[in-house]
């Protein structure tokens, strides 16, 4: 993980947590601009873990929140707490999905 | 079952009594035939070093699925830390044998269908993953070696599977049946097959609508019902027949490949892992061909070392040692291999976890790991014979230097520095025949062209994966691309104006 910040000013309800940006196949920017950062049908404390390729370093490297097996260097389980996503490039919890489609894919991960 | 010892292992493979063919001969004592023997070696130092303290934190790991102790080649990779040992222990292997040991690719298998298997089921509601996950505890809790097969002969390489005219060209299923299927086929070149307990078959492309009953991914034990090998010749390989060690040039290690024939043999459901899945076979050639040419950066880099070393001994052998150009070879050959080691490290560090819990490398530096090693190998074997001068290819034989009256003269003629006796000297050279054109050569230079994939297989990843808008996008703000061009501002420098 190598920086933090929210998606907008004021929008304390989302965090996006983002990688350092070294080699991007996605605007990382534009994808956290695009997320529902005021929307109340995201539960407060929801974390989008942002990275521009599939290392996933903004995640420590885990594609998903979490596995089956626990462990590892990744973001810690969050079953029934606020939604945690990982984008890594194009995939969204290591499924992969349109460059233009990301962000809409992480709000439909965020709103269920 | 604890860890099996080398002895243990090697009378296991021998209760299977597997269908080995040889020279056209159904090859009863497998174990001990000379030719076979030598690679046997390899997969047993496997087992050898696993037994020793010094070497357990490569060679042992912890299983996730049980919290014991286990053999890494039966692991699945719970961290980076994990994939750059994996790396590590390869090269210690390479350096133990001066060959290829064989047991990688069983484990690039389980650890490539182990993120696959989960991932089918997330999307198709199948329990693939569960019965792999058995599977895997089973190899481990009884130390067992699975061949990963991956490699179909192919017929017509522009035809799709379904599309040839011989339907065997591709292994499929030509049978489903309420306890399992039937499949019949072949797969090629599959390195240390004849010395594993088990064979775990993978589709060798990504396969389209029309192929499902290609796409099929399974295990079985390798003395099945309908399995038979036929066993792959190698450069010198009589050699090994000769009963003399000097002319062999490695007598302990070698390396195997074999054509497996898969002939009707039934599979049952529970070692079934795809079966007709055709949109994922593309994602497991890609994780198993990553995690293989990962293992090129570990298991050819310890095979260099001992090239390098030999190298070093012959130039110190024919007392040229102190020689500038010889050592600037030498740190040549030393700076092409650490190349070769840095991207297996590098593709181990930039691994992440799947969404099954397992980790894997990062498929861009893991195919830049391999294109290289199609290269590298090539040009440190080259400095290796510059090095060791021509007498490596035109020494008398070991039995010559075993005559009573050719022998002395042999020794007259053949002999290096004084203090060093012509035997060894004779030996190293032999050593560095084998690795750079002899039968160790098939594991050091053509495996590292061909195994896991040819050079264009890892350029075609190279591109997908280059991200090359990105880099455009960077040229362009450097360049200022698009910016207003005013003419207004452009004036001479100084120095012309005046």
């Amino acid at each position: 993980m190598t920086g933090t910040g929210t998606g907008r000013p004021g929008a304390p309800r989302l965090a996006v947590v983002y990688c350092g940006g070294c080699n991007p196949q996605i605007d990382r920017a534009a994808v956290a601009a695009a997320l529902p950062a005021d929307d109340p049908g995201v539960r407060p404390g929801a974390v989008v873990y942002l990275s521009g390729c599939p290392r996933a370093c903004a995640s420590g490297h885990a594609l998903t929140p979490a596995g089956p097996d626990e462990g590892g260097e990744g973001p810690a389980p969050g079953a029934g707490e606020a939604p945690q996503v990982v984008v890594a490039g194009t995939l969204v919890d290591g499924q992969p999905v349109a460059p233009d489609e990301v962000a809409a894919a992480v709000t439909r991960k965020l709103k269920e | 079952m604890a860890l099996r010892t080398p002895e243990e292992y090697i009378q296991s493979l021998a209760d299977l009594k597997l269908r080995i063919y040889l020279f056209g001969e159904l090859v009863e004592d497998y174990v001990n035939h000379p030719l076979i023997r030598p690679s046997i070696n390899c997969m047993a130092m496997t087992y050898e070093l696993a037994q020793h303290p010094e070497y357990e934190d490569l060679m042992l790991a912890t299983s996730h699925l049980t919290g014991k102790k286990v053999n890494r080649f039966t692991h699945i990779h719970q961290s980076v830390e994990d994939l750059a040992k994996k790396v590590k222990m390869q090269r210690l292997l390479g350096q133990k044998t001066g060959s290829c040991f064989q047991r990688c690719v069983g484990m690039d298998a389980i650890n490539a269908l182990y993120s696959v298997t989960y991932e089918i089921d997330q999307a198709k509601g199948t329990d693939y993953h569960e019965r792999f996950r058995k599977y895997v505890q089973y190899l481990q809790d009884n130390d067992l070696v699975a061949d990963g097969a991956m490699t179909d002969p192919k017929g017509d390489r522009s035809l799709a599977p379904h599309e040839q005219a011989d339907p065997d060209a591709y292994l499929h299923v030509v049978e489903r049946r309420d306890d399992g299927i039937v499949v019949r086929g072949a797969k090629a070149h599959q390195t240390g097959a004849c010395n594993s307990h088990e064979i775990i078959v993978m589709p060798t492309i990504t396969m389209r609508p029309g192929d499902e009953d290609y796409a099929v991914s399974f295990s079985c034990p390798s003395n099945a019902d309908g399995i038979y090998y036929i066993y792959g010749r190698q450069a010198s390989d009589t050699r090994k027949l000769e009963e003399t060690e000097l002319d062999v040039g490695n007598p302990r290690f070698g390396g195997q490949e074999a054509l497996i024939v898969f002939d009707d043999v039934f599979v049952p459901w529970e070692r079934v892992y795809m079966c007709g899945e055709v949109e994922f076979s593309g994602a497991l050639v890609e994780r198993f061909a990553g995690f293989h040419r990962q293992s090129y950066g570990g298991c050819k880099v310890g095979v260099g070392d001992v090239l390098i070393g030999a190298a070093a001994l012959a130039a110190e052998y024919n007392g040229v040692a102190r020689a500038s150009h010889i050592r600037d070879k030498l740190i040549e050959m030393t700076h092409l291999n650490e190349s070769l080691f840095s991207c297996g490290l590098a593709c181990s560090y930039e691994g992440v976890r799947m969404p099954a819990g397992n980790y894997q490398c990062d498929l861009l530096l893991a195919n830049v790991c391999k294109q290289n090693v199609t290269r590298f190998p090539y040009e440190i074997a080259r400095l290796a014979e510059d090095i060791a001068g021509g007498l490596m290819v035109t020494m008398p034989s070991a039995q010559d230097l075993a005559d009573e009256k050719l022998g002395p003269v042999v020794e007259k003629y053949l002999v290096g520095t004084s203090d060093v006796p012509t035997i060894d000297r004779l030996r190293i050279l032999r050593l560095i025949e084998n690795l750079t054109i002899g039968a160790g050569a098939v594991g050091y230079r053509t495996e590292s062209m061909h195994g896991a994939g040819s050079p264009q297989a890892q350029r075609i990843m190279i591109a997908r994966q280059s991200n090359i808008d990105h880099k455009k996008e960077l040229a362009k703000a450097i360049a200022q691309v698009g910016k207003p061009w005013d003419t207004s501002k452009v004036k001479k420098p100084a120095a012309v104006a005046r």
